[in-house]
Parts: C-alpha cells; sequence; structure tokens
C-alpha cells in the first residue's frame, strides 16, 4: 500500500467513525449502527478502488449524510445514554480515584474539587467527543492533523474572546469539598457503574454478530490505564498548567 | 448530472431500487452501478443507504449477512413479497404519471403546429 492510499484508508477511518459515534449518540441500536458502518465503509472502500471521491458517496456534507440515515432507523433517545452512561463512569473514575491520591498524598482528611479541574474534565470530554465528530471534515481538510490544528485555533480563539470581553475566571476557587467517606461513596460507585457499563457492553456484543469484541482484561486494562493517565494529567494541570495559563492570559 | 434529473432521480429513486433488487438480490454499490449502467448517476451515492433502510422498515425488501472469502462480510437486500406488490403498485402509478407527462409535452407541441407562434389580441 502507498502512501496515498494509506491516507486515503485514514480519511475512510476517520470518516466512519464518525459517522459511527454520532449514530451511537442518536441512539442508533449498536447491532444496527454497526451493520450500517460495514455497509458505508465497504461502499466508500469500492468507490475509492474505482477512482470516485469520498464527496461522490457521501455528497457535500456527511454529517447531513449521517443525520439521514439515523433518521430512517428509528432512533431512541434513551439509546444515546449509553454513551453518557460511559462518559460519567469515566469521569467518576478520575475524580474519585484523584481525591483518593490527593488525600493519600497530603495526608488530608478532606479534597478540594476546583474550577480548573471541572474544566479539565468537561473540556476533555468534548475535545474526545469533537476529535471523533471532526471525522465528518475529513473529505474537506483530510489529515487528522489538520483538523486537531483547526480545533486548537479554534480554542485560542475562544480564549482570546473572553480576554478580550474581560471575563476573569478563579481557577482554584473551591466548586466542592468532601472528605475520605465520600471519596469511598464514589470510589464504590465508579466501581459499580463500571462493571454495569462493562456487563452491558460484553452483553450486547454477545448478542451482536458482526461486533469484533475486545478481550476482557484487555479493556479492563486500557481502562485503568487511561484513568491513571487522565489523573496524572490533573495533577500536572493543577501544579503547572495553571501556571502557565495565568502566565500566558497575563500576556495576552 | 443537471439538477433537474437529480430532482427527477430524487422522488423515483426508492422505486428504482425496488426494482433493481427485484431483478436479483444485490449489495448498495452493486445497486449504484446498476443505477449508472441504465444511465443514472447518483449525486451522493450513499443517498440510496437512507432509503433502503426506509424500505426495509416498512417490510419491502430484507436486509441479510453473506460471508465473503476475502474480507467482512457483506449486506445483500432481497425482495419480499409485501414489496413485490408495492412494486407492482408503484410501477401502475409511474406509468399513468409518465404518460401524463407525456400528454402534455406532446400536446404543447401540436399546439405550437395549429396555432400562430405570437397571438395577437382581440381589437
Amino acid at each position: 500500500m502507498n502512501r496515498a492510499d494509506q491516507h486515503t484508508q485514514q480519511q475512510i477511518a476517520d470518516l466512519v467513525e464518525a459517522c459511527m459515534g454520532y449514530w451511537e449518540l442518536r441512539g442508533i441500536a449498536l447491532e444496527s449502527s454497526t451493520e450500517m458502518q460495514l455497509e458505508l465503509e465497504q461502499h466508500l472502500q469500492q468507490a475509492v478502488s474505482d477512482g470516485k471521491s469520498l464527496e461522490a458517496v457521501l455528497g457535500p456534507n456527511p454529517a447531513a449524510f449521517a443525520e439521514a440515515w439515523a433518521r430512517e432507523m428509528h432512533p431512541r433517545f434513551w439509546r444515546g445514554g449509553a454513551r453518557v452512561l460511559h462518559g460519567l463512569v469515566y469521569a467518576l473514575s478520575v475524580v474519585s480515584t484523584t481525591a483518593l491520591i490527593s488525600q493519600l498524598l497530603a495526608h488530608s482528611p478532606s479534597f478540594t474539587f476546583t474550577v480548573l479541574a471541572a474544566y479539565l474534565l468537561t473540556g476533555s470530554g468534548l475535545l474526545a467527543l469533537l476529535l471523533q465528530l471532526g471525522g465528518f471534515l475529513s473529505p474537506r481538510i483530510s489529515t487528522r492533523a489538520g483538523r486537531e490544528a483547526l480545533m486548537l485555533a479554534g480554542v485560542v480563539l475562544a480564549v482570546l474572546v473572553l480576554r478580550l470581553a474581560r471575563m476573569k475566571v478563579n481557577w482554584s476557587m473551591a466548586l466542592l469539598s468532601w472528605n475520605w467517606p465520600m471519596t469511598i461513596l464514589l470510589l464504590a460507585l465508579a466501581v459499580g457503574l463500571f462493571s454495569l457499563d462493562f456487563w452491558r457492553t460484553s452483553h450486547r456484543e454477545r448478542s451482536s454478530s458482526a461486533t469484533v469484541s475486545m478481550p476482557p482484561l484487555r479493556s479492563v486494562t486500557m481502562f485503568v490505564a487511561s484513568v491513571a493517565v487522565f489523573d496524572v494529567m490533573m495533577f500536572v494541570a493543577s501544579v503547572a498548567v495553571f501556571d502557565f495559563c495565568r502566565l500566558a492570559l497575563r500576556l495576552v | 448530472m443537471d439538477t433537474r434529473s437529480t430532482q427527477l432521480l430524487k422522488g423515483t429513486l426508492d422505486m428504482c431500487l425496488l426494482a433493481t433488487i427485484a431483478q436479483r438480490p444485490c449489495y448498495g454499490y452493486e445497486m449504484v452501478q446498476q443505477l449508472a449502467h441504465q444511465g443514472l448517476d447518483l449525486v451522493g451515492e450513499g443517498s440510496i443507504y437512507p432509503l433502503l433502510s426506509r424500505l426495509q422498515l416498512l417490510g419491502y425488501i430484507e436486509g441479510y449477512l453473506v460471508a465473503s472469502r476475502d474480507g467482512p462480510k457483506r449486506k445483500y437486500y432481497r425482495l419480499l413479497p409485501t414489496g413485490a406488490k408495492q412494486l407492482e403498485q408503484w410501477q401502475a402509478e409511474w406509468e399513468r404519471f409518465a404518460q401524463a407527462v407525456e400528454r402534455i409535452l406532446k400536446g404543447e407541441r401540436s399546439d405550437e403546429q395549429s396555432r400562430p407562434a405570437h397571438p395577437t389580441t382581440d381589437r
């Protein structure tokens, strides 16, 4: 496979991933969305090998195509909640483990959840979603790096606008504060919700013949590793990024 | 393809897809190729999929996965008895419609022949 082929394959993968994420959010059953993904991917592959462009298949607006197909599939709002549950499990795991580690390291009975932590959590969630749905831009902005640069430019522009509007945020302001029992409760809740989400996903994958499932141990390890990485990021952010942002905002 | 043809095809694409599947079970890309072979080029080929889903939910067609030797399973569509009945009805409707349009078009031509090109007003 030459470089141009690899590039097109990446574009197809990004587009299909964006459509899949959108259909999941719109509340289409996993079995149906997996079949839709399969059909779309095969069509795009065959079209490209026949020398057609991605736009020839999806039209000028891939998001509109995904929505048009979703509308015909009788989506259910509550099915989209599965994705919300997944996000909630992740956020809860990060918050409870951060609290646990902070309390252990500082030998303190209490933990303070700051504006910065809330901003990082919601910001990361939104960014992950945008990066996935950013695949819709792949016929126009073909590289992933290009799309990420566009998003970064959007964030920088938003910061500049907020700065020009003289909006001041006290990043270290405490939003919530709690003691050991609450941390343990949150941790238990995170484990419980994770088990529920894990059971639901594996149960659905078993009933869906078209889905290729990840081994259970691997998916648990990946989840724990990603939570650990986020925890480290939260610590680094609370120490270094906070000061850097403050300095950067002063300079702007 | 010009805009008028695109609009005409949009209104009849579900019928064309049903007729294509009625010939033999096929998958999405195959349908696009068959339509193109008949002279109907779609602006967005993917637009067939929402229609196929609609036809499937209406019970006119059925999708089924077929194992492939050199890749993942492929989704084929076949016509169901309800779909065959619906296709007959749509074909009859289309023939009536096309005949009416043809009569109008031919009528305009015969008017041109029987009437002066620039009618004058009564004085």
